[in-house]
């Protein structure tokens, strides 16, 4: 009984460790992304609150919670209120198995302890593909209960989109999880230890390149980023989704959208770009005798791989108009799934020969 | 219709794969981050200069010695494409062949700074400050009469010298005098 009290204070323990900087890290891209787009287009973002505006976050997060939460005349006040708690929810629940550093195990007082994932389950990609999909619901209620044309517009496109490019994003996956034999995102990093030839974009004897990129332009449009903003087109649709949504029940949205954001970075690092995997083999920690701190720059390097992915979702931001919705439709379904099937077919001759010859 | 050669298809469709156009377009973003010149103002804190003849708040003027310049003539509000100015004119009490304008009204709120009135007046009563800081809470602050115009007028030209052709005794006659004021010594 107590190893069960145990083992429940270290997972809480984990988790809120991890949701603390998910949250961390939500803010701070709130702020990159107004500061990075503003460097981009020649302005200087926010610059008031602060010095050079880095506490914006904090002063909007103070703003959201003390506006007044208003639910529209018609709205079915129940799934009006469970939307924004659909769609955070699942893109928080996916952190649960990603590794954020090496897989080492402590022990705690007796049972053994892997800090850097919450819970490792054979599953684990399989997990958050479900998870994600079950955010959708989140945004396409938010659009009908709301009792707004808009919001209605939104969540409808939406549905289509996630459908469509969710399609992509497994079947780009499929590749690497024929190349590592397992589902458990801490054995695909493993597998792919030893340099950057080993990481699955470049892994001998099937590069995931094609992959990577239909994995990289589905996720963009999985997270309702620009140029795939079609259920949130500002310009068409007021804010479509959460056009009704005031106060924190937006901020939830708005928290859902940068978290699943990070999802989806988290993923691509373990996937394709070797997780907590240094460039080269080995560390360089490790080398110069420091072993037990060899942890640090595995965390290092994902968390670079992170926030790079993070600035490339900025930048897409600053460069590409939105699609129209034809093209969105095209293509998902003519370009990029023909690829990511095309892809698996190659994938999975070449594992066949090389393991015939291994 | 031009024929494309094989050669031009082939760079087209390796264009299109490799994502060319968009690689384009990133690289100049990308330069835009890189070469991080502002071009924006931080607004309150620092001010741009206003060009030389910068459209602000109307005022009404009045020359050195304290009197209005305004004569009552009405050729303002005929100018005003947006009905902003109301004058109501009468004569200067005791000299019947001298008017001024008795109320003079500005419902700011219509204004479109076009300038006709200024260039309408002819004896340079009106003029265009460079105030542009004045939004308020109730709109119906910016209904501005006679007082306030030349308050405006006073803080924003100090110095107002009578033009070399209105010094003209002919012209001068119009002016109207206040008893109270002494005369300017000439």
């Amino acid at each position: 009984m107590t190893e069960l009290g145990l083992r429940l204070a270290v997972s809480l323990a984990q988790i809120a460790a991890v949701m603390g900087i998910v949250m961390l890290t939500v803010m701070i891209l709130t702020l990159a992304e107004r500061k990075v787009l503003g460097w981009m287009q020649d302005r200087m973002g926010p610059m008031e609150v602060g010095p050079y505006g880095i506490l914006q976050p904090i002063a909007d997060g103070l703003k959201l919670f003390f506006k007044e939460d208003i639910v529209p005349a018609g709205a079915n006040k129940f799934l009006f209120t469970m939307a924004p708690i659909l769609a955070m929810v699942p893109a928080m629940i996916g952190f649960a198995v990603i590794p954020f550093g090496p897989d080492l195990t402590i022990d705690v007082f007796g049972i053994s302890v892997k800090p850097f994932v919450i819970s490792d389950i054979n599953i684990g990609i399989l997990y958050i593909l479900a998870f994600a999909s079950i955010g959708a619901y989140g945004i396409i209620l938010g659009g009908w209960a709301s009792n707004s044309k808009y919001s209605l517009l939104g969540g409808l496109r939406s549905a289509a989109q996630v459908i469509s490019y969710e399609l992509n994003v497994g079947l780009a996956i499929v590749g690497v999880l024929i190349m590592a034999g397992s589902l458990s995102l801490v054995k695909i990093t493993e597998a792919q230890a030893g340099g950057f030839w080993h990481w699955y974009v470049f892994a001998f004897p099937a590069p995931q390149i094609f992959a990577f990129v239909v994995y990289v332009i589905s996720a963009v449009a999985e997270t309702n980023r620009v140029p795939f903003d079609l259920p949130e087109a500002e310009s068409e649709l007021v804010a479509g989704f959460f056009t009704e949504y005031s106060g924190m029940r937006f901020a939830f949205f708005f928290i859902a959208e940068y978290a699943n954001m990070v999802l989806v970075s988290c993923v691509a690092a373990a996937m394709f770009l070797g997780g907590w995997n240094a460039p080269y083999p080995g560390t360089i920690l490790a080398q110069l005798g420091l072993e037990g701190f060899a942890w640090i720059e595995g965390v290092a390097w994902f968390t670079v791989k992170v926030y790079g992915f993070l600035f490339l979702f900025f930048w897409l931001r600053a460069t590409l108009p939105r699609l129209r919705y034809d093209q969105l439709m095209k293509f998902g379904w003519k370009v990029m799934l023909p690829i990511a099937l095309g892809n698996i077919v190659v994938t999975a001759i070449a594992m066949y020969i090389y393991n015939q010859f291994k | 219709m031009t024929q494309t050669t094989g050669t031009q298809r082939l760079i087209g469709w390796l264009k299109t794969i490799t994502f060319y156009e968009l690689l384009v377009g990133m690289k100049a973003t990308m330069s835009h981050l890189l070469h991080y010149r502002p071009i924006t103002l931080q607004y309150p804190h620092e001010k741009r200069t206003l060009p030389d003849n910068y459209r602000g708040m109307l005022a009404l003027l009045r020359y050195d010695d304290g009197t209005e310049k305004c004569v009552g003539c009405d050729l303002c509000e005929a100018a005003c494409p947006s009905r902003v100015i109301r004058v109501v004119s009468a004569e200067v009490p005791g000299e019947p062949t001298k008017r001024y304008s008795k109320e003079y009204y500005m419902d700011m709120t219509r204004c479109l700074f076009c300038g006709m009135c200024v260039d309408a007046c002819p004896v340079d009563a009106l003029g265009m400050t460079r105030e542009f800081e004045w939004a308020v809470y109730d709109k119906r602050q910016l209904h501005l009469n006679k007082p306030q115009l030349l308050a405006i007028g006073d803080r924003s030209f100090p110095v107002r010298e009578k033009r070399l052709e209105l010094q003209h005794p002919n012209v001068a006659f119009f002016n109207v005098a206040f008893k109270h004021v002494p005369q300017k010594p000439n």
